[in-house]
């Protein structure tokens, strides 16, 4: 009898978990999206990318639905082609131009999350497959990985804080594949210094860009003057 | 004293009046306004070359192309040439007048060689003294007023390194007394051959010649050359690269300078040694 209970018990846990609707947690975490028209926040950025040595900067971000995003920080920095910030709810608005299953549940950050993978219906989009895990219990994106035909594959893991009604991350780690950045000996005229080996094949190497969010100004009508140059 | 300053400003005004002097200025004036030109129509393709390894990835924001980036790649194509310069003007300080025969009316005054030769030496330092402040001029004014102040990207054979704008004037300022010292050192050994030499030509060869081998030397990364590069003043004469790199190799900067400095004291010891023993026969 017992045994049969927990039989009946697994199932039920089991048949629960199947049981989320990837749409209905989209549309959850769309709901969070629609709240926010503009936003201003702080910005400070963490650049660790191979080959390539440069201080941390502050900056400010700014966004405007439906696309207008920018990030404001004197010097020169680093930004993925494609913005995490803003292709994940361009990405999961239309929830027509998609279709989502769930291939699995995963833990993140100690979040119960369902990886919920958006496959395009046309084929001319430029997104080929993004993976989202979504918290099952509060729908907010976690991890994500956007696989794009021209700028490749984008890992992001998100942290949230006093923003995340809003589905407005602390922090975004972003992390890259890339081919460590070199400068030819005789382009950089280092004739002191020694060339290291090659090893064979080059191997991409992990780069990664940290954008931690603070102070943010919510649906403060910001005015298009913010955007430009 | 009196006298030493009438003879090193007899020599100073000898140096800069003559008229090959001026081509030093005008090469580096071109150069400059060359690379400045080049840079200016087609500077987002030549450094394609570079951030297009990140291009694929990222967008790369802000001003990459500005005066320091200018100023940082001026500097590292003319620090290369810059000794043939400085030799074609010192190489010939002494050995030129011995070739003339001037010479001989020179040592009439009272004083010492030693003083005479040291005369020498200083307006050849002068003489790349007013060399740097030109290439100063071009290379950092001039691109500034052309392109703008920006943070710098600079090149070195590990990567980039993004220096803010904010922190640059004094690495500038260092550089600039780096490449002093460097292209001093050049001069002093300009001076020692001119000493040695009686002939107003080969000091300044030689100093080609061994300037051109030592840096080809450098270039190469064999074994049986890397015993032998620390002791090369050319390998030294980079250091002041490395003032923008992060974090600053500051022992290696200064090991550089010590290297130059040791230098510069043989040569002008020998230069003194051997024109107090020297015959004037012309």
């Amino acid at each position: 009898m017992k045994k049969l209970l927990s039989i009946l018990l697994l199932f039920v846990s089991l048949q629960s978990l199947a049981g989320v609707d990837p749409k209905l947690l989209v549309r959850e975490l769309n709901k969070k999206f629609s709240q926010v028209i503009d936003y201003k926040a702080d910005l400070y950025m963490e650049f660790n990318l191979p080959g390539v040595k440069m201080k941390n900067l502050k900056g400010k971000v700014v966004f405007k639905k439906p696309n207008k995003f920018k990030i404001k920080a004197k010097g020169i920095f680093f930004l993925p082609k494609q913005n995490p910030m803003q292709n994940m709810s361009e990405m999961l608005i239309d929830t027509n131009s998609y279709t989502s299953i769930i291939s699995g549940y995963e833990t993140v950050e100690g979040k119960n999350c369902a990886i919920v993978n958006i496959i395009p219906l046309k084929a001319q989009d430029e997104l080929i497959l993004g993976k989202f895990w979504i918290d099952i219990k509060n729908p907010l994106v976690y991890k994500s990985q956007i696989t794009t035909k021209n700028n490749g594959t984008i890992e992001t893991k998100s942290v949230y804080g006093n923003f995340m009604k809003y589905a407005l991350p602390e922090k975004i780690i972003v992390k890259v594949e890339i081919n460590r950045v070199k400068v030819p000996k005789m382009m950089s005229v280092d004739l002191n210094k020694k060339s290291k080996p090659k090893t064979g094949i080059e191997s991409k190497e992990t780069g990664t860009i940290q954008l931690n969010f603070s102070n943010y100004t919510i649906n403060g009508h910001l005015s298009d003057a913010e955007f430009i140059d | 004293m009196k006298e030493f300053i009438a003879i090193l400003k007899n020599e100073i005004i000898k140096t800069i009046k003559r008229p090959r002097s001026f081509i030093g200025f005008g090469i580096i004036a071109f150069i400059c306004l060359m690379l400045q030109s080049a840079f200016y129509h087609d500077g987002k393709e030549i450094l394609s070359f570079v951030t297009g390894q990140l291009e694929n990835v990222f967008n790369v924001e802000g001003k990459v192309l500005n005066g320091n980036l200018i100023c940082f790649i001026v500097l590292q194509t003319l620090i290369v040439q810059m000794p043939l310069l400085v030799a074609l003007v010192t190489g010939d300080l002494v050995s030129g007048e011995t070739a003339n025969g001037t010479i001989r009316f020179l040592l009439t005054r009272p004083a010492s060689r030693t003083k005479i030769v040291l005369a020498k030496w200083i307006a050849g330092l002068f003489y790349t003294l007013l060399l740097l402040i030109v290439l100063g001029f071009f290379a950092l004014f001039v691109s500034h007023w052309i392109f703008g102040d920006g943070d710098l990207m600079a090149l070195n054979s590990e990567g980039l390194t993004i220096i803010s704008a904010d922190d640059i004037v004094w690495r500038w300022g260092y550089a600039f007394l780096i490449a002093f010292l460097s292209l001093s050192v050049v001069a002093t050994l300009a001076n020692m051959l001119s000493c040695i030499m009686d002939n107003s030509i080969t000091p300044i060869v030689s100093v080609m010649a061994i300037i051109i081998v030592f840096t080809i030397i450098g270039m190469f990364d064999l074994p049986s050359f890397d015993i032998i590069k620390p002791f090369l003043f050319t390998t030294h004469m980079i250091s002041w690269k490395s003032l923008f790199e992060d974090p600053i190799p500051f022992h290696d900067i200064w090991f550089s300078i010590v290297v130059l400095i040791i230098h510069i004291v043989l040569f002008i010891s020998i230069s003194i040694f051997y024109f107090n023993r020297k015959d004037i026969n012309s």
